[in-house]
């Protein structure tokens, strides 16, 4: 499924307040772009903004209110919001604030993935905020939370845990053929338990930690997507996204975890 | 109707309750019935497992609180036990219930209408049969609905060829008769939605009461389910149960093995996966991910995810005043979407009602739960749950309830495969007044 893209043209934040009532815009602007919001007090999220203070319209995160089950909450995170003509987002954080390890993910854009729609599924221990920032390539910056809450009902509890062996039966479902500019949805899916180092076996042991950190996209020689992966990520990472290619080639999925393993999937892209 | 039940005064009903805490009550009863003037007017839409146990319990916590309850169907059929009629162990008959109870014993009015609108500024519920009822509170237990958009190619005209049978009633007839006419050697589908959903162990309670179906009547029959989720109501319980009586008869494929299902092709009874893997079925049965009731939507009730959020001590609407939702409908988690629940519900909005009319404060609420499943005709499993109202919100009370052992003997699943039949006679004899 391939959804139509077309770059913002509306007047970036920049421009309004370049105009002559700066003054007045910057009032009138305040209540949101002062607006609190749970990134506020989160270190993780306030080393990535480094000082900034970020817009707080734009960038949208889908979540369920009330999640039955905290081990693969959906996840979905877009960007409508305004950017001066030829801006781009470039990284996208994602943050489980009540988490004992609380980034979740990285995502990192360029040209090739300039249509910012991305999904997943995430561990949330307990009711907390979960929070994304993102960084544009003029230096932007945006950021949102949402509240989720966690309830395990006994009536969902659930069977023994099937261990997936690790790296195994990546997944890609993809279009082969896509006109030029069109962004071009992606999933992928691949096994792995993805096992956070917190939890202990039966006997009271701690389970090392192993999980996959890097997934790497490329088209031809370009690198297209890159995604840094956490704890928080659930077991099986899901992956959602677009690409906005401009020319026909190799797409080439891969996965890399801490033990330096790796998976990986090719599919030939036919662009238009 | 005047039975004897009903001649029972407040006054003498508060006397059983001890002199102490009666007369405090006595002095607020402003609006106790008086000459025929009764003491607020509740109307109940859908008189299912919610709907019907609040009609009645509205009128046992006051007889003269007039009472209308609004239902279309004469007869209605279970879901519980629905599974047990598709695994041939139940005709249709042993699961239906009728108002007679309601009507003639707790003088509750009974129009078999649709609410069709609802205006909550003026209080008003418009009727299928053209008459508008005024309420005081509103109670409403729609059930669910399906979402007709959620799956490509599935929708109200396709669950004719490939049914969900996840309202009870026409739809299970209609996957039973698929059933029978399927021939052996065939496989069944079933497609599972993400949570929530209604009874969170019913599709695997449903697979287990086919693949007993196949392996009496169609021995070289299979069972697939094809699952949007990881993890499901006691899975452990399930797994095992199949393994023991049907063998590798039943398959599971869950979301991480490429098993959310993303398009339905009911002509040619086909699924496609997220990740483009074709299944063939021989009869196909596909549960959609669901909602609230539509009438919910028309209260004004419902937030962006289609349920119905509530205040959790009253289950009065968080959005909407003087209307309590109970049941399926509702944003009620930790406790499930289940037949009890929704009755243990309609309990506290009825007490809950029944005070507000008094302008008295709400009793404690808590709750119940208790789900049995049949692996097999004798093999019963169970889940059960104490709930609470605890920093504002619903929660499960830690200790409380548990889940049948993982390593039974025969003679306990059999037990509970008893229990599970004692359960359901009492909850329809509760809600329905309903005689075995
Ligand atoms: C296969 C299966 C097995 C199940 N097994 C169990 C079990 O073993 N134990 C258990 O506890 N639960 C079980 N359940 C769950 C149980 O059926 C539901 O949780 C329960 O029915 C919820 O009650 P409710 O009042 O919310 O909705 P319902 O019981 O569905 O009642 C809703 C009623 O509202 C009426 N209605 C809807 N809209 C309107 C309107 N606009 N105007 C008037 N009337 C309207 C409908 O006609 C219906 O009669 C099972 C469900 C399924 C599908």
């Amino acid at each position: 499924m391939s959804h139509s893209y077309r770059i913002k043209t509306a007047l970036s934040r920049r421009k309004v307040l370049q105009h002559g009532v700066a003054g007045l815009g910057l009032l009138l602007l305040s209540p949101f772009a002062w607006a609190s919001g749970a990134w506020q007090q989160l270190d993780a999220a306030q080393q990535v903004l480094n000082g900034a203070t970020p817009i707080t319209q734009g960038l949208t995160l889908d979540l369920p209110h009330v999640s039955e089950d905290g081990s693969a909450v959906p996840l979905g995170i877009q960007f409508n919001g305004d950017l001066a003509d030829g801006d781009y987002l470039t990284d996208i954080h994602l943050f489980a604030a009540g988490n004992p390890q609380p980034e979740i993910a990285t995502f990192r854009l360029n040209e090739l993935s300039r249509y910012p729609d991305i999904a997943t599924r995430v561990r949330l221990n307990e009711t907390q905020h979960v929070v994304a920032i993102a960084k544009s390539h003029q230096g932007q910056t945006f950021a949102v939370s949402q509240e989720v809450r966690i309830t395990v009902s006994g009536c969902l509890m659930r069977g023994e845990d099937n261990q997936p062996e690790p790296l195994t039966n990546p997944r890609v479902s993809v279009n082969q053929q896509v006109a030029a500019g069109d962004a071009l949805e992606v999933r992928t899916l691949i096994n792995h338990p993805m096992e956070t180092g917190l939890r202990e076996d039966s006997n009271g042991e701690r389970l090392p930690r192993h999980i996959i950190e890097q997934f790497t996209v490329r088209l031809g020689d370009e690198v297209a997507f890159e995604a840094e992966l956490h704890q928080s990520i659930s077991a099986n990472p899901y992956l959602r996204f677009h690409l906005t290619p401009h020319q026909s080639g190799e797409l080439v999925f891969e996965w890399q975890d801490d033990q330096d393993k790796q998976a990986r999937h090719t599919s030939e892209l036919s662009v238009s | 109707m005047s039975q004897p039940w009903n001649r029972l005064s407040r006054r003498q009903l508060l006397k059983g309750l001890g002199g102490a805490s009666a007369l405090p009550l006595l002095g607020a009863m402003p609006s106790l019935a008086i000459g025929g003037q009764h003491a607020g007017h509740v109307v109940v839409v859908g008189g299912g497992f919610g709907g019907a146990t609040a009609a009645k319990y509205l009128k046992r916590a006051n007889p003269a609180i007039k009472v209308t309850l609004v239902e279309p169907a004469e007869v209605f059929y279970t879901c519980p036990f629905s599974n047990l009629f598709l695994g041939g162990l139940r005709d249709m008959r042993s699961i239906a219930h009728n108002y007679d109870e309601l009507r003639q014993r707790y003088d509750v009015d009974v129009i078999h209408a649709l609410a069709e609108d609802i205006d909550a500024d003026t209080h008003k519920v418009r009727l299928s049969t053209g008459d508008t009822l005024h309420y005081d509170r509103l109670v409403l237990s729609p059930g669910v609905d399906m979402r007709w958009d959620a799956l490509d190619g599935y929708d109200e005209a396709t669950a004719e060829k490939a049914p969900h049978a996840w309202k009870a009633g026409h739809q299970t007839t209609l996957l039973k008769q698929q059933l029978e006419a399927m021939e052996d050697g065939g496989t069944f589908i079933m497609v599972a939605p993400d949570n929530p959903y209604r009874c969170p162990p019913g599709p695997y309670e449903r697979a287990g009461m086919v693949a007993h179906y196949f392996k009496e009547h169609k021995p070289s029959s299979k069972v697939l389910i094809l699952d949007a989720k990881d993890n499901f109501s006691k899975q452990g319980l399930f797994t095992a149960g199949w393994q023991h009586l049907y063998g590798d008869r039943i398959e599971w494929v869950g979301l991480s093995n490429d098993g959310r299902v993303t398009r339905v092709d009911a002509d040619n009874l086909e699924v496609e996966t997220e990740f483009g893997t074709r299944h063939r079925a021989d009869v196909l049965n596909v549960i959609p991910p669901q909602k609230a009731g539509w009438i919910a939507d028309r209260a004004g009730v419902t937030d962006s995810s289609g349920w119905v959020p509530v205040k959790p001590d009253t289950f009065e609407s968080q959005q909407v005043n003087d209307i309590y939702v109970v049941g399926d409908a509702t944003v009620a988690a930790p406790m499930p979407k289940s037949g009890f629940c929704a009755n243990a519900q309609a309990k506290v909005v009825a007490a809950a009602i029944a005070s507000s009319l008094e302008q008295q404060p709400a009793p404690t609420a808590y709750w119940a739960n208790t789900c049995y499943s049949l692996v097999g005709p004798n093999y019963g499993i169970s889940v059960a749950g104490v709930y609470r109202v605890t920093d504002g919100a619903i929660a499960e009370v830690a200790g409380a309830g548990g889940i049948s052992p993982a390593d039974a003997p025969d003679t306990v699943r059999a037990l509970e495969a008893e229990y599970a039949v004692g359960w359901y006679n009492a909850i329809c004899q509760d809600t329905w007044g309903t005689q075995v």
